[in-house]
């Protein structure tokens, strides 16, 4: 996609537009085998990019979609988006298993007399929508419609205001996302005035801690975060900035920080406040003004050093050495999660993060709040809670439902379906089932975001696009298109003039058009909106600061007794975020980061509290807390400190489609069902749980094989002065290359390979890595890779070409990631030992394996230290639609064959083929590997060593440089540097 | 020793030579008449050895149509009960060519009486054992393109890899093995051709390729078995030093040691034994062949099996050293979890029935016991397909990188059908050769006979 021109994205941009708008005047043919009737411009074998915007969570980052032969068979970041900047994270790369999900609904129904949803045809369907909403009006009364959405913006929260309001309707429309951050919000009233999430920018820092934020896996804006963290945290130059990360549980986000401060559950605070109290007394920052310096010394009064290390089960040291690094740095910032439902006293840990915000004015260039997200618009927990109060009151007539499900991720306590079953009439407009669409009367399916036209913008100044890539999978339309449609129905053609939403959509646009003053006219605006995937004018001004007031604040005191029964940590994932992608499946095949866990959930206890409570790995056990209970797996593991329990969020579905269902085990159920009255989030006091065995087991289907490296060197760490010092005698590290110059004679019993015009190869920066798994989702992607499922994950048999892999130090036990996949060795162990030349050596120095040849000896795997080759121990097939997802350029495997990372052999042969047709050879960042393409901190670099100006032949003479298991001579053409560590002294 | 009594005709002398025996005639019939006549018993046998068989096919062919996921093979242990015994049947092969062509060479009396038998076992074992690596592959359908031979698709086989050689070394053994149990059995089919009539005469006769012992013939057939001993002599020696390297040529720890070749030879022979003796002393008793196969023959295998034994146990013992003394962690971590892991139940099952057992034998009164030698024969079986259990799927188990570390857990119903199936085929057949060919060599009977005894 980098070599997508402007010239072929015109041309693609314009079969598009041609569709949509022959489309818009009948009914869209709904062929799903592709070239009945061929749209021009389209040659089949040539792919077709689309710019669009992910819908996977409200982070809105932009991608692109290849098309081939009417399918979308790829997505990859948008590089000229603001937010994703040509990345993508795991759940952006699976969003094409939401849109091909076999447990879609597949046209409009409604619930029969059986009380079961039987098919209806949308003219039907919309004439009862029709109907209703006109009894609905005619009644009158405003409320008794409620939209209730997931964070939707622009042209179709417009669209749905003016609806209701056409209806009749005030403040019918509700956006529920389950991540609301009241917390993170009132704690920014309190101290910046602004009642909003902001826009952070964390790569201008050089200073990070974050109070429980789990910013890299599902706070706010998970890969852009990603991605400034790429530019804040590695090594650059001499120079590492640090990153301090205070929590009670060891997520992927913790491990990647120099320092972890271990907290009772809840208590980050008091950290906070130590470091306050701390920066305050021994003056370390100059220049704070002394009312400042009055108003934080009234709050931290109660708190010295040693009481907030109490208070937070932490080491004193520990808080003054984050307040040492805080104060040294020179923009420094502290962030926090402010999700109430994840933790008690979030409020409160915001704030003091906030108020550590105040100390430096250089830590508020990174704050804007003249750009804040949308998180800010949707609703919070109390009004969704005063949503089913009305409904049970019986003051609501029609509920309307779009992709929000607040009957899996509410807490149990508030019955949300129980409230539902006083709403008259239900409309579900969601694309596939869920808990809540389940419960629907009538369902008039809405279309994936990648079938329909739309915009969304996730901050202020940035506005993602939306198009059809392809057809509609089934019987679905846009949801714009059903409320233009039924409005007419109800209303008139006088109040909604549109012929489609696409024409209504352009409408919202022409303001931006005029407001943009641009020369030009709006068709040509409007295409290059199209074309880039988006509207995020050049150069935003920046915002001035915040105010920031000196409105008292009181914490809780020091001293709390803990609640009784085992604290418990509830927290979302990267893969699954509030469980909305539960149903696809590769989020549920890529093993958790840190728990490498597949396939259901978990619940976290140290493994010296484990013994003592003799529980075993996949002993099933009892969570009860005051508001519910949920049964899940033990799983002894270092990530909790010892006598705290974690559950992940994202599992326990009961009707989220057959990848879904059944899987334990859904916390949420465990919440508290209290509001907290300042915030209107969650009210939670702190979880504690009664843990019981129950002498049942569920099997956890894991993929680490060993907690430990065993001391084999797999992963390895240099710490920032060794490096430093190593740098400055310039010392070479030991690489045994693989190329000609690698061959020694005393060790090496063949001859080197010779290679022509290319050795192709990978640096894998594990400074960079930050173990989030989007790698292992767009090789999948890519590849064909199969997906196996539960039972055969337990029997070891997923097929992942390129994995994270997760050790525990075993001093620290802090997790190590190392990123394996096939090392395309150039003394390969897997060659030699294959009766039939299915491994082949390429002149390029590939190590291809021809699955044509092979016919399953299973040597090749048997003799591979790296254990990167899968073998197909059955056919294995992907349930329609999930098929047309397959990428026509790669083979799809037999069962009885081998096969293993082919460094995109099918991207290679097509970068060389563009290169030629050019005249040229292929030059480094021509292309890259599916998996270097989408890592957000760009710890993949792939490219040539014949090119000794290429960015890898440049990268393994680093001193950070080695190879794994070099002692076997297998001289590998991934070359890893070392993650460098620094230590946080007091 | 109930059995000795029940033939008056038999007394135990501590020479191998056959008792009881006073005329050509004698031993012509003592053979023959053990054919032909089964009784309800034998059908039985043959009647749930091919239902095995059937169990067997029925399972291979389920595994053809679904995939190898239908054994429990998995990542990283890829080769686990189907190379298990691949490896314990080219072993059980061994003994049989052992006993016929080292032991003929050596002109060892007491092979006479047991040489046709274990030399069928040994053509069987290595037909069973070269089904598995097809059992095993995992798209069996165009495992012809092993096969070095020109073709349109301009293919050639890999002749570094161990496969190829396996597939040379398997073969050619089993060539060798068939010519030489064949041409030694030219003579007694001879024979039966002559003691019968009709059609069966005709087509031993047609087996005997024409036979008439002129000197002649006599001077070539001595000529032919003399040379085909001393051809597979070596093969002994190469075909299961070949297997090992299938392993030790691979870079696992746990396989990669140069110890490898002898180790397996030592293993192999120590199985082999141990089936001979679990074959024959039920076939002594069933066909009442006390008098030929005497407690003296057992004794002398009993007594090869202790040597093998010990050697087994130093190559155990050697590896663990090596293991320590090369500094290799990975090597040394393999071996400790052998002994302290999850197959270490096996381990040490291994190294109980393979070194600890046979030291029994020692005693002369443990050698002389039926029974006892008939259990240490399975108990020894039994430890040797543990160690290659062992080797195999232990090794695999816990390779280089610990990530990817994973245990085989159990066969699967497959695996077992399969397993029950090898099993079957190997007695199915030998039931069938007990029935319709020579279970002892009456040539070679007859020539052990004393001249003195000769009364007819």
């Amino acid at each position: 996609m980098q070599n997508l021109n402007r010239r072929e994205f015109l041309k693609l941009f314009g079969v598009c537009g041609t569709g949509a708008v022959l489309s818009g005047c009948s009914e869209p043919k709904r062929y799903l085998i592709p070239y009945i009737d061929p749209p021009e411009d389209v040659t089949p074998g040539v792919a077709a990019y689309y710019a669009t915007t992910c819908r996977e969570c409200p982070a809105g980052c932009g991608m692109i979609a290849k098309n081939r032969e009417g399918r979308v068979i790829k997505v990859e970041g948008n590089p000229a988006h603001p937010i994703s900047g040509g990345k993508l994270c795991m759940r952006g790369q699976a969003s094409l298993h939401g849109l091909y999900n076999p447990d879609r609904f597949t046209g409009p129904m409604r619930r029969g007399a059986t009380g079961q949803l039987e098919p209806i045809k949308w003219e039907n369907g919309q004439d009862l929508l029709a109907s209703t909403v006109n009894g609905i009006a005619r009644r009158g009364g405003t409320g008794r419609i409620v939209f209730l959405t997931d964070l939707i913006t622009g042209s179709l929260e417009d669209m749905t205001a003016y609806w209701l309001s056409e209806m009749g309707q005030q403040n019918g429309h509700v956006m529920y996302e389950t991540y609301a951050y009241e917390s993170l919000r009132q704690a920014n009233k309190v101290v910046f005035e602004n009642d909003a999430v902001p826009t952070y920018r964390l790569d201008g820092l050089d200073f990070l801690i974050s109070f429980n934020a789990d910013f890299l896996e599902t706070w706010i804006s998970n890969l852009e975060f990603a991605r400034q963290f790429g530019e804040f945290h590695p090594l650059k130059g001499d120079k590492k900035n640090k990153f301090i990360f205070v929590g009670p549980r060891l997520s992927m986000t913790a491990n990647n920080a120099d320092l972890w401060i271990q907290t009772r559950p809840g208590m980050e605070y008091a950290v906070a406040l130590g470091m306050l109290r701390i920066i305050l007394d021994g003056g370390l920052i100059k220049g704070i003004p002394a009312d400042r310096r009055a108003y934080l010394g009234a709050i931290t009064a109660d708190w010295s050093v040693e009481k907030a290390a109490a208070a937070a089960g932490c080491d004193p040291g520990m808080i003054s050495a984050a307040a040492g690094e805080f104060a040294r740095a020179a923009r420094p910032m502290a962030i926090a999660d402010g999700r109430s439902m994840f933790s008690a006293n979030a409020t409160e840990t915001a704030v003091a993060a906030n108020l550590l915000c105040t100390l430096n004015p250089k830590s508020l260039d990174a704050v804007d709040f003249g750009r804040p997200h949308s998180y800010s618009k949707t609703a919070s927990a109390q009004s969704m809670k005063g949503l089913a109060d009305r409904m049970r009151a019986g003051e609501v007539d029609l509920l309307l439902i779009y992709r929000a499900n607040p009957v899996f991720s509410l807490p149990g306590e508030w019955d949300f379906a129980g409230a539902m079953k006083s709403v008259p009439n239900v409309v579900s407009f969601s694309p596939a089932v869920d808990e809540t669409s389940s419960l629907a009367n009538l369902v008039l399916p809405a279309n994936y975001s990648f079938e329909t036209w739309g915009d969304y913008s996730p901050r202020q100044g940035v506005s993602g696009f939306l198009q059809p890539i392809m057809g509609p999978v089934f019987n679905t339309r846009g949801l714009g298109d059903i409320l233009i449609s039924t409005g007419k129905k109800v209303k008139s053609e006088i109040s909604f003039p549109w012929r489609d939403f696409n024409l209504a959509l352009q409408g919202y646009w022409t303001r931006a058009y005029k407001d943009s003053g641009g020369s030009g006219t709006f068709r040509s605006f409007w295409e290059n909106l199209l074309m880039r995937g988006g509207y995020w004018p050049q150069s935003p001004s920046p915002s001035p600061a915040p105010s920031i007031t000196t409105t008292a604040f009181s914490f809780p005191a020091p001293g709390q007794k803990p609640g009784k029964g085992m604290p418990v940590v509830v927290y979302p994932t990267i893969q699954f975020f509030d469980g909305r992608t539960a149903n696809h499946l590769w989020v549920q095949e890529i093993p958790d980061s840190m728990t490498q866990t597949t396939w259901g959930g978990w619940v976290e206890i140290h493994p010296e509290t484990a013994r003592e409570m003799d529980l075993g790995k996949g002993d099933l056990i009892e969570m009860k807390t005051d508001f519910g209970v949920v049964e899940a797996p033990a799983l002894p593991i270092y990530t909790v400190p010892k006598g705290v329990a974690a559950i992940p969020v994202g599992q326990g579905h009961t009707n989220f489609g057959r990848f879904a269902d059944g899987l334990p085990a859904n916390p949420f159920k465990l919440m508290p069902s209290g509001i907290d009255m300042t915030s209107g989030g969650i009210g939670n006091p702190g979880m504690y749980a009664a843990v019981r065995k129950t002498g049942a087991s569920f099997d956890i289907a894991h993929t680490d094989g060993s907690f430990s490296q065993h001391g084999r060197d797999f992963w390895q760490t240099i710490s920032l002065d060794e490096r430093n010092k190593m740098a400055a005698n310039g010392t070479q590290p030991y690489i045994d290359y693989p190329l000609p110059k690698g061959y020694d004679e005393s060790k090496d019993f063949y001859p080197p390979h010779e290679h022509k015009d290319y050795r192709w190869s990978m640096v894998v920066d594990m400074d960079r890595c930050i173990g989030c798994g989007a790698c292992v989702v767009g090789c999948y992607s890519e590849n064909n890779v199969a997906v196996v499922k539960r039972e055969q994950v337990l029997m070891g048999r997923e097929m992942s070409w390129i994995r994270v892999q997760r050790y525990f130090d075993d001093e620290t036990k802090l997790a190590r990631w190392l990123v394996m996949l096939c090392q395309h060795c150039d003394n390969a162990p897997c060659e030699y030992v294959c009766p039939i030349f299915a491994p082949q050596h390429s002149v390029e120095g590939l190590n291809n394996q021809i699955y044509n040849r092979c016919f399953g000896t299973r040597f090749c795997s048997q003799n591979d230290p790296y254990k990167v080759r899968r073998f197909n121990w059955y056919s294995f097939s992907r349930p329609s639609p999930l098929k047309w997802q397959l990428n026509p350029d790669v083979t799809v495997r037999q069962k009885g064959i081998m096969e293993k990372c082919s460094f995109c052999v099918q991207r290679i042969i097509e970068a060389k083929i563009e290169a030629r047709q050019k005249g040229r050879k292929v030059k480094d960042g021509d292309f890259t590997t599916a998996c270097a393409q989408t890592c957000p901190t760009n710890a993949l670099i792939f490219g040539s060593l014949l090119d000794p100006e290429s960015r890898v032949s440049r990268m393994i003479n680093d001193v950070r440089a080695y190879q794994v298991l070099v002692e076997l001579n297998t001289k590998p053409a991934v070359i890893y540097l070392k993650r460098v560590t620094q230590e946080i002294r007091a | 020793m109930t059995f000795v009594e029940s033939n008056p005709r038999t007394y135990l002398m501590e020479s191998g030579q056959p008792q009881g025996l006073t005329s050509y005639a004698d031993a012509d019939m003592q053979i023959i008449r053990t054919m032909w006549h089964p009784g309800t018993f034998y059908w039985f046998c043959v009647a749930m050895t091919g239902l095995g068989v059937a169990v067997g096919a029925i399972a291979w062919g389920y595994q053809i149509a679904t995939g190898i996921g239908a054994a429990n093979v998995m990542h990283p242990v890829m080769w686990a009960s189907y190379l298990t015994n691949f490896v314990f049947w080219v072993g059980i092969a061994h003994s049989g060519t052992l006993i016929s062509a080292i032991l003929f060479l050596f002109r060892a009396s007491w092979r006479t009486s047991v040489s046709r038998a274990s030399e069928a076992m040994t053509i069987f074992a290595v037909m069973i054992a070269g089904l598995f690596p097809l059992i095993h592959l995992g798209r069996v359908w165009i495992v012809y393109w092993i096969l070095p031979y020109p073709n349109q698709r301009n293919l050639w086989p890999n002749f570094q890899s161990p496969l190829v050689f396996d597939v040379i070394a398997i073969s050619t053994y089993l060539t060798v093995s068939f010519l030489f149990w064949y041409t030694g059995m030219i003579p007694d089919l001879a024979t039966i051709r002559d003691r019968t009539t009709g059609m069966k005469s005709r087509i031993y006769g047609f087996l005997a390729l024409g036979w008439e012992g002129s000197n002649d013939y006599w001077r070539h057939y001595g000529t032919a078995y003399l040379f085909f001993a001393a051809l597979a002599t070596p093969l002994v020696i190469s075909v299961h030093s070949v297997v090992s390297w299938d392993f030790a040529l691979g870079i696992s720890p746990g396989w990669h040691s140069t110890i490898f070749a002898p180790y397996f030879v030592a293993g192999a022979i120590h199985s082999g034994l141990a089936m001979v003796l679990v074959l024959l002393i039920p076939l002594r008793k069933i066909y009442k062949f006390e008098n030929l196969l005497t407690i003296n023959v057992l004794e002398q295998i009993a007594r090869t099996i202790i040597l093998t034994g010990l050697i087994v146990g130093y190559s155990y013992a050697v590896e663990h050293f090596m293991s320590v003394y090369s500094g290799n962690e990975p090597e040394r971590f393999q071996y400790e979890w052998r002994m302290t892991g999850y197959y270490s139940w096996l381990y040490w099952i291994m190294v109980v029935c393979n070194v600890f057992v046979p030291i029994a034998l020692f005693f002369k009164k443990v050698r002389t016991n039926l029974k006892a030698l008939f259990s240490i024969g399975i108990l020894v079986l039994i430890g040797m397909w543990f160690e290659r259990l062992v080797i195999i799927a232990g090794s695999q188990a816990r390779e280089y990188d610990p990530y990817s570390w994973g245990v085989y857990k159990y066969p699967s119903i497959v695996e077992w059908g399969i397993l029950i199936g090898s099993f079957s085929l190997f007695f199915f057949l030998f039931l069938l050769f007990a029935k319709f060919l020579p279970t002892i060599s009456i040539t070679e009977l007859k020539e052990a006979i004393p001249p003195e005894e000769i009364k007819g």
